[in-house]
């Protein structure tokens, strides 16, 4: 975390500089089946961050080696297009979007039923398209929306949501500036039936007490965030518009 | 993997070229229904999301402050890089840039360039010292045809609605870019032996060779270029040129409209 300057991101009256309150996100709306080329595809607009996730698959691992005799490999790339944020990024893989893209596979494949599919490939392309603080999460949501979408059995969704510390006080899903000039974040996916988590990361400095208020934020979150998607698949599969 | 092309698909093609029909009922010179959106993307200083039939394709314009080229001292620079990645379509497979996706760039970056629709010279802010470099990023989500139609007309829509954020960068007000014209590039495709307008992505899948024409506001050519496998006689040119023409007045008029909005 940055956590340096003296940035106030907290008026005096509590609330923070967008006006929401401590526990309160930025609004999320999620399409499912928007692009028309994949197997599934889903696009979360959380505040300002546009993630599209597209399915392929299941389908043949190539190469052989990539193979396993019992199981599926859950093929992730999380990438931000050049434009996404306020100075161009150079197009490719870097160090980041390397280490979100292999960590976000091992969340996904622990909710797919991956031994359905023994020796296939499932292809998950998550595109960020405008980033304004909070993308894996948006990114989580979306590859879980598209994977349903995709017609692929999971034994849950996931939800990726977070929470963080700003000015001492710890606030649900910080956006740009509170990332920033923040002390803390903490992502995490979250499997909205069970309560189990499959993602988890945090940088910064949380005090155990802060830790737990952080992960309440989080479930709670996680409830209105699960809605958000369920109602995104029931308007695709169910004919009902919006 | 190399696609192995269908000869039933080929077949297919060549039987509906006899009625003059295409597989989705479309007329030889008719194009899919389009959409186009601009200013959707929060941080990119332009930007467009396009829509034919299920391609979807968006670009973002993006800028910085570089030193000039020693020899083009008065100059800003213009840049435009489509990228092909795995999100498009099941072909497409995660790499270095491809070939296709390089043909891509390069043949919408001459529509843009060679019409001269930016006026290099007024990206200068201290020459010898301090230019604009303009940079388009086009990023395509779904392909299932015409690609090249729907990054060209991204393109010129993102850069003709993009705001120059002198602000941010200390140098003076921000103001829009000065685009003076709207290129428009218009596609065909050989499909059952004949050329068909908007290619869908069985036409390209089971046709041949492909012509891009890309068009200026006076009907002026600014870019062509010839892909894939194949021949064609002068006089199947002129055909399609007349179809580039009556499609790219057509393109240009919704870019105004989008821009009027």
């Amino acid at each position: 975390m940055g956590g340096y300057g003296d940035v106030q991101l907290l008026r005096d009256d509590g609330t923070r500089l967008d006006g929401r309150k401590l526990d309160e996100m930025r609004p999320m709306k999620i399409e499912a089946g928007v692009l028309p080329a994949a197997d599934g595809s889903a696009m979360v607009t959380h505040g300002l961050n546009v993630a599209v996730a597209a399915v392929y698959g299941p389908m043949e691992a190539h190469p052989r080696k990539i193979q396993r005799q019992d199981r599926a490999v859950i093929d992730v790339r999380y990438n931000m297009a050049p434009f996404s944020t306020s100075d161009r990024i150079r197009p490719g893989f870097n160090r980041r979007s390397r280490e979100i893209s292999k960590v976000t596979a091992e969340a996904l494949e622990s909710v797919v039923l991956v031994e359905r599919y023994p020796r296939s490939k499932i292809r998950v392309e998550i595109e960020i398209l405008a980033a304004e603080a909070g993308t894996r999460c948006a990114g989580i949501t979306a590859a879980a929306v598209a994977l349903a979408d995709a017609g692929i059995p999971m034994r849950d969704l996931i939800v990726g949501v977070a929470s963080g510390k700003i000015e001492d006080t710890v606030v649900l899903d910080l956006d740009k500036a509170e990332d920033n000039y923040g002390q803390a974040d903490l992502p995490v996916g979250i499997l909205p039936n069970t309560g189990e988590i499959a993602f988890l990361q945090m940088d910064g400095d949380l005090s155990p007490d802060e830790y737990n208020l952080a992960m309440e934020y989080n479930f709670k979150a996680a409830k209105e965030i699960h809605e958000i998607m369920v109602e995104a698949l029931q308007r695709r599969y169910e004919g009902g518009e919006a | 993997m190399p696609q192995l092309v269908p000869s039933l698909l080929r077949q297919e093609l060549a039987r509906l070229a006899e009625e003059d029909a295409r597989l989705d009922g479309r007329g030889r010179w008719e194009a899919r229904e389009i959409t186009l959106e601009t200013d959707c993307l929060y941080n990119a200083e332009g930007s467009a999301k396009v829509t034919m039939g299920g391609t979807i394709v968006y670009a973002g314009v993006k800028f910085e402050l570089r030193t000039p080229w020693p020899d083009r001292p008065t100059q800003g620079s213009l840049m435009c890089g489509a990228e092909l990645r795995p999100v498009a379509g099941r072909k497409y497979e995660p790499g270095p840039p491809s070939p296709q996706s390089i043909e891509l760039s390069r043949v919408v970056d001459r529509g843009i360039r060679e019409s001269g629709c930016i006026d290099m010279e007024s990206l200068c802010i201290v020459p010898g010292e301090k230019v604009w470099g303009v940079m388009i990023d086009i990023h395509v989500l779904s392909d299932q045809g015409n690609i090249f139609d729907a990054c060209g007309l991204a393109a010129i829509a993102a850069l003709r609605t993009a705001v120059v954020p002198a602000e941010r960068f200390d140098v003076g007000e921000d103001h829009k870019l000065q685009v003076s014209s709207t290129p428009i590039m218009a596609s065909f495709t050989r499909a059952g032996g004949r050329f068909v307008y908007d290619p869908s992505e069985e036409e390209e899948l089971g046709g041949d060779e492909r012509i891009h024409i890309t068009l200026g506001d006076e009907g002026h050519l600014h870019s062509l270029q010839k892909g894939l496998k194949g021949v064609f006689t002068p006089a199947e040119f002129a055909e399609i040129f007349d179809e580039a023409q009556k499609h790219c007045v057509e393109l240009r008029k919704l870019v105004a409209k989008e821009e009027g909005n």
